[in-house]
């Protein structure tokens, strides 16, 4: 006991020797199982929340969408899917596109959504529920009032609370009663496929009979919700479906989904799985990073006892004893690292569990500590530090005394790869000369410098080309979409209408409050959604018919063309990549078919692809406006893009046109980009954490890389000073050491981190974006950020050692014999 | 010329005064090799010390060729070092990540011969090295060097600074007696071409080849003057 208290003595003097560096060390591994142990569970917890979510808000099993412009009487409807085999619940709801004025007193609101229509007798919705945040729920009464409950997200951007003023298209005011959430909207995407966002996109849940009135579809319905049995077969509950509707409504296209196929659903669940693989290899990084450095401090540690373990030896001491003393500094180390792993990487979860909730709140939240997850962590925190000593030391205890004992044997020699130099000159001084014989001198350790300092920048530079990623991408979406028709507005119209209705021609009369013309130029459009198919392939769009001589906007072809009054179909280039198609192949449109005026079906029809345009969004694919006979919409509009006059401002026409009958919502196409860019700031906003925590990193590496260099070469430095070398000059030695380890690492570093970025994004993020084209690029800038701060941060850390050299006890440091 | 008047140092260890040197006064004259004798404790390294500004003394005034190096700044410290003194050390000290020659280079470096190009540097302490009888191991890092080969770098380096005052520390200490006697002629004929050789020893031996023995006890000089028994030459040498 007494032997054992006797070592404890000696390592706990060791530690405070070198507790610096030992805690610098505990953090890195800190930071390594921290990130392993904090982002290592939250898949579990993300998917019971979601889980608990989907199940208590009563999440429909299967929904029927009617194709768009059509709608069923209610009744009829429900009567004919009541009784369906398997069904045990239906509910309709009316969906209907709208603008919605949510304007504050300090703040313009004015932005696209839709209002949903749900049954709100005893207690309704029973299917889709909504869990309220703010406010109240909806009664019976409220039935055919102007009453709206508004979808939290939108409510949150904008701090919008119940009691607020409200309209929407038509000028029409609602009574604000609460916030609320629902299933189908945990992310906002609206029906065009563009990622929108809750800044730029709100959903209104309404009472049914308020919507069917204000959208002048009274008793109609173009939406359904159904329950089913437990461990019934869906398949043949949608095959009767099919059959009763095709009784019931021969002339109405639908379209049946599961919740599991669901886009809201898939993307919450696979969101969970895949940022769970994208955490886990940036925690592995992390872990990677931390064994560079513990196992360059263990084992140089080691070595710095060489001499005193020999020495043992040749007292005759065990060498269990001898080893004893080393392996108690690295328990130190790992249990420091694994405390610190585990407080930080509690942090780590809790900030993460945060940012997630803020991102895409759920109503019911279940994050629990992943006591599995924790327990690795703490095992690999333990381990890492503990292994680094035991290797060295179990080398140590193995030589023989004599050479342990010899002066000098713990030093890293002059050899290594130094020789190296004698075949490359280097000119000037041998002070200009030394660092690279330092560098050189031990390429092991030097090596391991570098990796961990590599390992530092990877992460970084992986993370600052995601963002690099998304904004060439959306650079690119940016030239696509506004070209030289950047300011041009899209007036989404409720219904279609002949383009010489009369309240379309009246758009070309409005006036600013002036008196001055308020549009230059009105084009009328259609917008619809479809499938392009081919072979197994299947891909939802969105497709527009654009006049392909149109003065205000069309797209750009990067290959092929289509001119106006031709056939054919202009694709995106990632849609004609998934479809494997070139131009002048032919692919399947499956587009609805005008049957009647309130009743579409889809149908498939082969289109040759003239041509492909710049735009990354694969699901926006353009014709002719002369293919608009192929729909049987020949002569309708549903869409109309216009151009502000001199005298008016995008605003302007969104006040002028929001009180127009027909008009559903009016988005400027900037605003598009806008709430895009709205999206990628929270991303920004998180990336920079990520940033700072990979730089410390890198700076504890450099720091500890720096401080061991110091207490080595300590002598070494004292013999400078004896000889009248100025504190400067060893410094900046240092500093040009390091910035040489800081030069090899960031490019290592930038090499790895480009080399993950594209397998990255191209093995994950693709699949997690499959509507997006990304454009994988590392800015300039951030390859030099990330050379400067990398190659800074290291080459600086010197510094840190002045005080050390300046209060250095010169003549005893010379003396010193290890 | 060295003076050193009426030095005392006392160092503080926790409640306890220690006093290394106590009133030296010693004088050495250019071209000197004078050799400092004592026992272990006896304050000869404190003294080497503080003549090469690495430590100041409590009480009393050290001067080197009329200039006050007590009272100096630290970085006046650091010129003085750089411009005055030459070390050799008991254990080499070299730069183990330098060749023989780059060691030696190092001095040339220090000694701000900034108009040298790369090539006339390395040929000045080529030169160096060959005086010390290295000429052919100019490219050996240290570890490739024995002891002696060591120590003569270590003085090579030294000379390359091209100072006029030599200090040693124990500079046969380390070393075999046959390598030890190499390194001994190497100081005297420095002290024979002009340079002030001081060299602390604990061995009586040693001081036999002095022009001067200053002896030490207790941090009082205890004798100064030529070695008992006369100057001897280093042929007459045995330990």
């Amino acid at each position: 006991m007494r032997q054992v208290q006797f070592w404890l003595r000696w390592s706990w003097r060791d530690l405070k020797a070198r507790w610096l560096q030992v805690l610098a060390i505990g953090i890195i591994i800190a930071l390594g199982t921290g990130v392993f142990s904090g982002f290592g569970g939250q898949k579990k917890w993300r998917i019971h929340s979601l889980d608990e979510s989907y199940e208590r808000l009563n999440t429909y099993d299967l929904r029927m969408t009617l194709t768009d412009g059509s709608y069923l009487e209610k009744e009829a409807l429900l009567d004919t899917l009541r009784d369906v085999n398997g069904v045990t619940g239906v509910e309709s709801r009316l969906i209907i596109a709208t603008q919605v004025d949510a304007s504050q007193d300090d703040e313009t609101i004015l932005v696209q959504g839709e209002i949903v229509g749900v049954d709100v007798a005893a207690g309704g919705p029973h299917i889709n529920q909504l869990y309220r945040n703010q406010g109240r729920d909806f009664t019976e009464d409220d039935s055919g009032q102007n009453v709206a409950i508004v979808e939290y997200k939108f409510a949150k951007h904008y701090d919008l609370k119940p009691g607020d003023a409200l309209h929407i298209s038509g000028d029409i005011p609602l009574d604000f009663v609460g916030t609320g959430q629902s299933s189908e909207y945990f992310y906002i995407i609206p029906a065009e496929g563009v990622f929108l966002g809750e800044a730029s996109y709100a959903v209104l849940f309404m009472p049914l009979e308020t919507v069917q009135n204000i959208a002048r579809r009274e008793g109609l319905v173009n939406s359904v919700v159904m329950t089913l049995e437990d461990g019934v077969d869906r398949k043949a509950v949608e095959a009767e479906i099919e059959t009763r509707m095709a009784q019931a409504f021969p002339d109405t296209g639908f379209e049946m989904n599961t919740r599991q196929e669901d886009n809201i659903y898939k993307l919450a669940y696979s969101d969970a799985e895949n940022d769970q693989v994208t955490w886990d290899i940036i925690a592995y990084l992390f872990l990677i990073g931390a064994a560079m450095g513990a196992f360059n401090l263990a084992g140089r540690m080691v070595e710095a006892q060489r001499r005193q373990i020999g020495i043992g030896m040749a007292l005759g001491v065990p060498r269990f004893w001898i080893a004893f003393r080393p392996l108690l500094v690295g328990l130190q180390i790992a249990i420091s690292g694994m405390v610190f792993g585990l407080i930080f990487g509690a942090i780590l979860s809790t900030v993460f569990g945060n940012i997630v909730k803020d991102f895409a709140p759920l109503p019911y939240w279940i994050i629990e500590l992943d006591m599995a997850t924790f327990l690795r962590a703490a095992v690999v925190g333990f381990l890492l530090p503990f292994v680094a000593t035991l290797i060295p030391t179990i080398r140590a205890v193995r030589v023989n005394p004599i050479d342990a004992i010899q002066s000098g044997t713990l030093v890293a020699k002059g050899g290594g790869w130094t020789k190296l130099l004698n075949y490359l000159p280097i000119p000037g001084r041998s002070f200009a000369r030394m660092p690279f014989r330092n560098i050189l001198r031990a390429p092991w350790r030097t090596t391991l410098t570098i990796l961990g300092v590599a390992v530092a920048i990877t992460l970084m530079v992986m993370f600052v080309g995601f963002l690099d990623t998304f904004v060439a991408t959306m650079d690119e979406a940016d030239e696509a979409l506004l070209g030289r028709g950047g300011n041009r507005v899209q007036v989404n119209l409720n219904f279609f209408y002949p383009v010489d209705t009369p309240n379309i021609q009246a758009l070309d009369d409005l006036k600013t409050a002036e008196g001055e013309p308020l549009l230059a130029e009105t084009e009328p459009r259609l917008m619809l959604g479809g499938t392009l198919k081919r072979g197994d392939t299947e891909i939802p769009t969105m497709l527009e018919l654009v006049k392909m001589d149109s003065p205000i906007w069309r797209p750009t072809f990067v290959e092929g063309s289509l001119k106006a009054g031709e056939d054919g179909i202009v694709l995106s280039e990632k849609a004609a990549k998934d479809l494997e198609v070139e131009v002048g192949d032919t692919i399947t449109l499956e587009h609805p078919l005008r049957e009647g005026t309130f009743s579409f079906r889809m149908m498939s029809s082969e289109v040759r692809v003239t041509a492909i345009h710049n735009n990354p969004m694969r699901s926006l694919n353009y014709m002719d406006m002369s293919s608009a006979g192929m729909m049987g919409l020949e002569g309708q509009t549903n869409l109309l893009v216009v151009t502000p006059s001199q005298y008016a401002n995008v605003n302007d026409i969104k006040r002028a046109l929001f009180s127009q009958p027909g008009v559903s919502s009016v988005v400027g196409v900037q605003e598009y980009l806008d709430a895009f860019d709205e999206v990628l700031r929270l991303f920004t906003l998180f990336l920079r954490v990520v940033q700072i925590v990979v730089l410390f990193m890198a700076f504890l590496i450099a720091f500890n890389s720096t401080s061991i260099n110091v207490d080595e070469r300590v002598r070494e430095i004292a013999t400078m000073f004896a000889f009248g070398l100025p504190v400067r000059t060893v410094t900046r030695m240092q500093i040009v050491e390091n910035i040489l380890i800081g030069i090899f690492g960031t490019l290592v570093g930038l090499l790895a981190g480009w080399l993950l970025l594209q397998r990255f994004l191209a093995a994950r993020v693709e699949d997690q974006l499959e509507d997006i084209n990304l454009v994988i690029v590392l800015a300039p800038t951030t390859i030099l950020i990330s050379l400067l701060l990398g190659v800074l941060v290291v080459a600086l850390t010197p510094i840190l050692s002045i005080r050390r050299m300046l209060r250095m006890d010169i003549p005893s440091t010379i003396r010193y014999v290890e | 010329m060295i003076t050193i008047d009426h030095v005392s140092k006392h160092y503080q260890m926790g409640t306890v005064t220690v006093t290394a040197l106590q009133d030296v006064s010693l004088q050495v004259n250019k071209g000197e090799f004078v050799v400092i004798l004592g026992p272990s404790g006896s304050g000869k390294t404190t003294l080497l010390n503080m003549l090469s500004a690495l430590d100041r003394p409590t009480i009393g005034k050290i001067s080197i060729n009329g200039q006050d190096i007590t009272s100096a700044s630290r970085t006046d410290h650091f010129k003085f070092r750089r411009e005055t003194i030459g070390f050799i050390f008991q254990s080499f000290n070299l730069f183990p990540s330098l060749t023989a020659l780059e060691n030696v280079q190092f001095a040339v470096d220090m000694r701000g011969n900034g108009n040298h190009r790369n090539g006339s540097r390395a040929a000045i302490a080529q030169e160096v090295l060959t005086q010390v009888g290295l000429g052919e191991r100019v490219r050996h890092f240290p570890h490739e060097l024995s002891g002696g080969e060591q120590q003569r770098v270590a003085i090579a380096r030294a000379l390359a600074m091209g100072n006029p005052i030599l200090l040693a520390d124990e500079p046969t200490g380390e070393l075999d007696f046959r390598t030890g006697i190499q390194i001994l002629q190497l100081l005297q004929e420095q002290a024979l071409n002009g340079k002030t050789v001081l060299v602390v020893t604990h061995n009586r031996e040693i001081s036999r080849v002095a022009d001067r023995v200053v002896e030490l006890s207790s941090g009082q000089i205890v004798r100064d003057g030529p070695p008992q028994g006369g100057k001897a030459a280093i042929s007459d040498l045995h330990w």
